[in-house]
Formats: structure tokens, C-alpha cells, sequence
């Protein structure tokens, strides 16, 4: 059998706060933050998003990086998580470490801002920021030498899929460790795109409920620190939980909608299973990707039918607390789904109050309390890029 | 396990579909090279064309050209590489968004803007519900997506891949890329590439795509060892890792016949393909293309298509050799695909013939 991929490290920025601690707070007093943006300078001042309270400088401030770094927003949410991941995991050497970020937004939220001036010659630092791999590298650098880096766009599962990446670059024996998680701000651009599409909630959201509009944005990133089990005992790290499974699949139907079998969303849960050598009665939470979205939240709904039957696990949308995180939510929520675990709840799906009349289901409605052993956390994106993962808890191999 | 590479299928500012540019490349005579597209009604319906930016159409119809209609369903996975994703779609979205004052917006170019379009577009078309990724690491985005499709491989989880890298060069961003001193002032020269004396290169665009499969059929083009992909490497680090992911195939630095490097005109850029090719593989063969496909973020793709197409034709056409006269009589036969970006991040990845 191959050996484990475990957990040692996690880091997190969101619209609940910076850190583990406050997050999981905010999840016991189901606490949410989605409102009116103070730093993202928009139009659309009436449509509700989970901004991260903290501006750019106070975000500098909190790392210790002088004002005058050049360095957008995205990069900035990610360091902030990352630090957490690697003071929490205590990984000092990253030789031979892998660095994954997954993000789409990248420098969009200054290009947006100096557009017009870039063409007369000013501000070009923010042009050379603008890939989504330039803030990676300035991410990666603070922290260590990694033996590589790179960065995963695949939309809203872009998190996910760099976790799924790292375990696989373990399992090859390729690195020791990853570092593995994605990061994404606010923009103009993407909140004018979702707006356009017509698929923003103007309350505060509440996935797979009837009369839910749609989703909120928010903003944040996630970091987990993975290992080889033998890594992180030879260390003599604290093991937080497993990586029990994973799978990336396609829906291949349309750009933004769902296909009707909900064919991705299904293979991307039952191969994560398969992958973990798990039934689906070892399920005892999921984290739903749950964006507040008709086309999501039926398709979803759909999907867990068919994989689970009539035995659907609880479940619920933690993008009720946080906003829709894009890129960063895969990480956000197996942050947040890993702080479940290990304290034994499951978060609210805030605000719901009737099923969806198509589907019938209903998410856990308050945060409860339950002995949990396994769970799993969906992420499907743009596209049709569907992953799911499985985190157990550590049990000594 | 070996992986070989059965098929490529390139668009860009060489004649598309084929490999012409081995006997008769053409030559830049500007400084910003758009695509040189093909017939896309040959491979494309009328809606999807019309539906669709230049980027996607070249990028599927690679995509098609690359893989059989009967194998498509039965892909494994689809591994795209895209430094700037889709960015017309993206100016066009965000110009918008700024001249209506964020009023009145259509969607559609906001949809066809993220940097996975590519690669969900083309397992729409080929219906194929496997893994499914996209990189966008600056110079690096092919070769992640390479090192993840070869990784699945070796992993024994996938048995075929399509591999894309697709980057197109808008003429604002080519123009705003201009401010930042990526393009030479100056329409570039062979010369510029072999002996480089000023910063910048010139722009292509690139949309090429790469079958790879585990099993050696007729026509396969050539073997692909790995790629190993470093940050900031020591050169210690680099003849290290490089030496013991050779080893694995029974092969020493000293059996690599040929290197391929990226030499785009930049002084800085070039002296560094300079100074790792002397000190890993000093004796090979010094390959470049980036004269006759100019420079993009995925670029690096076209220096493994190179390479392959080199080792299955048997020879290296001279126009391709850094230092002339430097042909030998021998074949390629173990060749190293050397990248850098910046010297920042770098991929090394083996082909062998088979």
C-alpha cells in the first residue's frame, strides 16, 4: 500500500479574519461577513461581497513588508495564509518542496486600476504583475527555496486541483512535501463578469435554498502544508489529518453551465472515493462547493443523489460565511473543512429555510456538533473542472 | 514505463499543420508575429468559428489535428499551458468594463476569458471526461503541464494525453509588454539570436499540441524521458538532479547528443543558455528556435516540438544550429530540451529516439 499523504501545516485568510483560530470561531457562532466592500473600489457598491477586512497596508503591516514592495493584492492574501501553514506544519527546509498556488484573478485587481495609464508608459511594474504565475514567485520567494513552483488556473477549482497535484508529486516520489493551496482577491473584473452573468445574490447568499439568487464573491487564500507520513514523523511534526483522496475530472459540457447528469460533479466524488478506498458510508460531512447558483446547487444536488443514494451525508456551503473565494475556495474549504474535522462539527449552511422544489435537500441549517472521521470537500469551476477531497483523521500507520 | 510522443500538431508564425519550417522556415519581418492560421472551415463548424477568438479556434484545431475522432472520447487527460490565457477576450471584457463604466456588460467575453477556456473547450469538443488542468507559471506553463501529464504517467493513471500550449500576444499587451523592455526596438536578425548584444526579443504566438501515449506505434515521433523542473537551481542542483533523472534511463550527461535552448535575442536571456549548456552538456549539439517562432510564455513548447521532430526526421536542419558548421555526422539521438524564464524557474526534458 502507499504510504500516507498527511496534513501538518494550514493557513488561512478570508472574509471571517486572518487565522485558524478566528475562522473556526466564526464557524461555532456562525458568524458570516458578507457586506459592503470598503477596498474594492466598484460601481456595483450595492452588491454584497466577503471582503477581507484588512487593506493592503495593513496587510503589509501584518507580514512585516515595507510599504513600498510592489505587490498586489492576490500575492499579499497568499503570504498571509501561507505563513500560518508553514509556523503551523514547522517545516523549516523546503529543499525538497514542491510550491503549488492555484489562482486566475492574479495582478487583474492593479491592471484594472492603471489599464489606461499602462499604455502611456506608467505603472508598468503592475504590467510584469499581472500573469497569475508573478505573484507566485513573490509568494514563494519570501518563504524558502523551493525545489520548484508553479501555478494552476482552473478557474473556481484552482485550490483543489493544487492539492490534488502536490499529493500526486509525493506519491511519484518526486518531492517530500508540498506546499499546496491557491489565493485570489476581488476584482472589478471578475465581479463585473459574475454580474453580467447574472448570478450575484444582492443578500447575503444561501446556497441550496429555493429562493436564493445566487452567489457572493469573496476573497481570501488557503495554504496546507502535505507530506510523506515517514517526512513528517522523521521531523517529528504534528500531524493534523490525512489526505485520504482526491480526484480531478471534466464535466465537458459547457464554458459555465452544468451538463444535466451532472456528470463531472459525479465522477469527481465517486473517483475521490474510489481513490481513497472509501464507501460512501465513510462519509460523515461534505463540504459543498454550493456557490448559491441555480445551475450549481441543483447539479450539486444531483450529483450527491447520485453518488450517496438516499443516504446523502450532512452537508453544507460554508461559501454561506465567506462569499464564493473563486480560485482560493478548494482551500479555503479544506481549511475550513479540516477545523471541522479536527473539533468534531459541522458549519452551517447559513440562511437556508426551503429545499430546492427540483431536489429536495437539505443542508445542515446550524453548526452541530458530531464525532467526525471523514469528510469530503467539493470544488467545480468554469468549464466544467470538478474536483473533490477526502480528509480523514491521522490514524497511526 | 516509457511515454512516447505520437503526434504534434503546431499553429504559429510558421505555416500551420506542418513542418515546413525544417527546410524552409520563415523568417520574422516584424517585430509582433500573429499566427499564420489555417482553413478553419476544414476543421471547425461555422458556429463554433464564429463563437470563438483566433486563440481557441487554433488551440482546437491543433487539438483535432493532433488526436483521432475515434481516440478522443477515450483520452485520459487533457494538460494545457497558458501564460496569459485568454487575453483578448480578457482586454475586451475589461476595456469594456472601464469605457461603460461597469454598465451594460455581455458576458460573453467574460466567459472565454479564464485561462482554463482552452482546455475545456477542447474536452468539450472531444468529450472527454478526464483529468483536466491548466498552468499559467509565466515560462513554465507548458512544461507544468507536461511534468503533471508525465507524472500521471508514471503514476499509472493515465495510458494517453493531450498536452496544449497555447499563447496568443494581443497588440495592447504586445504594446504594454513594449513598456516593460521585452521586445527588441528593432525587427530581429538571426544574428540578434546567436550573438545577441541588447535586451528584448521578438513576439509569436503558439498554439501546438502534443499526444502522448505509453504504447510505440507506427508513426510515434520519439520517446519523452521526464522533465524536471527547478526555481532558482545552484548549478550544483542542476547537474544533480539533471544527472540522477538521466540515470534512470541508463544515460549519462555525457550521452546527450543535442541540447535545445531558448536563446530569444536577449543578451541576459542567451548568456544564460550559454552558461547552463556549457556546463551540463558542453559537447552537444546547440539548438535553438526561438529565431524562427519568436518568444511567448509558452514557447518552451516549441522547443520540445523541435526536438521531436528532429530525432524522428533524423536531422537537424542547419538553420537551427547556434554555431555553424557545428552539424557533425552523427544523429540525434538523446536530446535535452533546456527552458529558463528570467532565470528564475527552469525544466529540463529528455527525448530520446525510439
Amino acid at each position: 500500500m502507499a504510504e500516507k499523504i498527511v496534513v501538518t501545516g494550514y493557513g488561512i485568510i478570508s472574509s471571517l479574519g486572518i487565522g485558524v483560530d478566528k475562522t473556526k470561531e466564526a464557524l461555532l457562532k456562525e458568524e458570516r461577513f458578507i457586506g459592503k466592500v470598503l477596498h474594492l473600489q466598484t460601481e456595483h457598491t450595492d452588491i454584497p461581497c466577503g471582503e477581507v477586512k484588512e487593506s493592503d497596508d495593513e496587510l503589509r503591516r501584518h507580514l512585516g513588508i515595507n510599504s513600498d514592495y510592489i505587490v498586489t493584492r492576490t500575492p499579499l492574501l497568499a503570504m498571509t495564509a501561507l505563513k500560518e501553514a508553514l509556523q503551523t506544519s514547522g517545516i523549516t527546509d523546503s529543499t525538497n518542496t514542491a510550491f503549488i498556488n492555484g489562482t486566475t484573478v492574479g495582478g487583474m485587481e492593479k491592471s484594472e486600476l492603471y489599464y489606461n495609464e499602462f499604455f502611456n508608459g506608467k505603472h508598468t511594474e503592475y504590467i510584469t504583475a499581472h500573469d497569475c504565475g508573478a505573484g507566485t514567485e513573490q509568494v514563494g520567494q519570501l518563504f524558502g527555496h523551493f525545489s520548484f513552483m508553479t501555478t494552476i488556473s482552473t478557474a473556481c477549482s484552482s485550490a483543489a486541483n493544487s492539492i490534488i497535484l502536490g499529493a500526486d508529486l509525493i506519491k511519484a516520489g518526486k518531492v517530500d512535501a508540498a506546499i499546496v493551496g491557491g489565493t485570489e482577491s476581488l476584482s472589478k473584473f471578475h465581479l463585473n463578469g459574475f454580474n453580467s452573468l447574472m448570478i450575484l445574490e444582492h443578500e447575503a447568499c444561501r446556497p441550496f435554498d429555493k429562493n436564493n439568487q445566487g452567489l457572493n464573491l469573496g476573497e481570501g487564500a488557503a495554504f496546507l502544508v502535505i507530506e510523506k507520513e515517514s517526512n513528517a514523523k522523521k521531523r517529528g511534526a504534528h500531524i493534523l489529518c490525512e489526505l485520504a483522496g482526491y480526484a480531478n475530472t471534466c464535466d465537458a459540457f459547457h464554458q459555465t453551465a452544468t451538463s444535466a447528469e451532472s456528470t463531472g460533479a459525479y465522477l469527481a466524488m465517486s473517483k475521490a472515493l474510489q481513490n481513497a478506498g472509501l464507501k460512501t458510508s465513510d462519509i460523515d460531512y461534505i463540504n459543498a462547493h454550493g456557490t448559491g447558483t441555480e445551475d450549481n446547487d441543483i447539479h450539486e444536488s444531483i450529483a450527491l443523489k447520485k453518488v450517496f443514494g438516499e443516504n446523502i451525508p450532512p452537508f453544507s456551503s460554508t461559501k454561506s460565511y465567506t462569499g464564493h473565494t473563486t480560485s482560493a475556495a478548494g482551500a479555503v474549504e479544506s481549511v475550513i473543512s479540516i477545523i471541522a474535522l479536527l473539533n468534531n462539527f459541522m458549519p452551517a449552511n447559513i440562511g437556508f429555510s426551503e429545499p430546492i422544489d427540483a431536489t429536495g435537500l437539505k443542508p445542515i441549517t446550524h453548526t452541530t456538533k458530531k464525532q467526525l472521521n471523514t469528510i469530503m470537500t467539493n470544488s467545480f469551476g468554469f468549464g466544467g473542472n470538478d474536483s473533490s477531497c477526502i480528509f480523514s483523521k491521522y490514524q497511526v500507520s | 514505463m516509457s511515454i512516447y510522443i505520437e503526434k504534434i500538431a503546431q499553429i504559429s508564425i510558421q505555416s500551420p499543420l506542418s513542418d515546413e519550417w525544417m527546410r524552409d522556415p520563415i523568417y520574422p519581418t516584424q517585430r509582433h508575429c500573429r499566427f499564420i492560421c489555417p482553413d478553419f472551415k476544414q476543421f471547425l463548424s461555422p458556429a463554433t468559428s464564429r463563437r470563438m477568438g483566433t486563440l481557441l479556434k487554433c488551440a482546437l484545431t491543433s487539438a483535432f489535428n493532433c488526436v483521432k475522432e475515434e481516440n478522443r472520447t477515450q483520452l485520459d487527460g487533457i494538460f494545457t499551458g497558458s501564460g496569459l490565457g485568454c487575453i483578448e477576450n480578457t482586454e475586451k471584457f475589461l476595456t469594456s468594463m472601464l469605457e461603460n463604466n461597469e454598465q451594460s456588460l455581455s458576458p460573453t467575453n467574460f466567459i472565454q476569458s479564464t485561462h482554463n477556456t482552452i482546455g475545456s473547450q477542447i474536452a468539450i469538443a472531444f468529450q472527454c471526461h478526464g483529468y483536466n488542468i491548466t498552468f499559467s507559471h509565466r515560462g513554465l506553463s507548458f512544461d507544468s503541464a507536461l511534468m503533471n501529464a508525465l507524472l500521471k504517467f508514471k503514476l499509472n493513471e493515465i495510458h494517453s494525453a493531450l498536452v496544449n500550449a497555447s499563447d496568443e500576444m494581443s497588440d495592447a499587451y504586445f504594446k504594454l509588454f513594449d513598456h516593460t523592455g521585452y521586445w527588441k526596438k528593432s525587427i530581429c536578425t538571426t544574428d540578434d539570436f546567436k550573438h545577441a548584444i541588447s535586451s528584448g526579443s521578438f513576439a509569436g504566438e503558439n498554439s501546438v499540441s502534443f499526444l502522448l501515449t505509453d504504447k510505440k506505434a507506427e508513426h510515434t515521433l520519439c520517446e519523452i524521458g521526464d522533465i524536471e523542473l527547478f526555481h532558482t537551481p545552484s548549478d550544483k542542483e542542476l547537474i544533480d538532479r539533471t544527472t540522477r533523472f538521466l540515470s534512470s534511463y541508463q544515460l549519462t550527461l555525457n550521452d546527450i547528443d543535442t541540447v535545445v535552448l531558448g536563446h530569444n535575442g536577449d543578451v541576459e536571456n542567451d548568456e544564460e543558455y550559454n552558461r547552463i549548456s556549457n556546463l551540463l552538456v558542453p559537447h552537444a549539439r546547440k539548438v535553438i528556435y526561438k529565431h524562427i517562432f519568436g518568444e511567448s510564455f509558452t514557447m518552451s513548447a516549441m522547443g520540445v516540438y523541435v526536438g521531436a521532430t528532429c530525432i524522428n526526421q533524423q536531422h537537424i536542419p542547419s538553420h537551427l544550429l547556434l554555431q555553424e558548421g557545428s552539424t557533425g555526422h552523427h544523429k540525434p539521438t538523446n536530446i535535452l530540451v533546456v527552458n529558463h524564464f528570467k532565470k528564475i524557474d527552469y525544466s529540463i526534458t529528455l527525448l530520446r529516439s525510439c
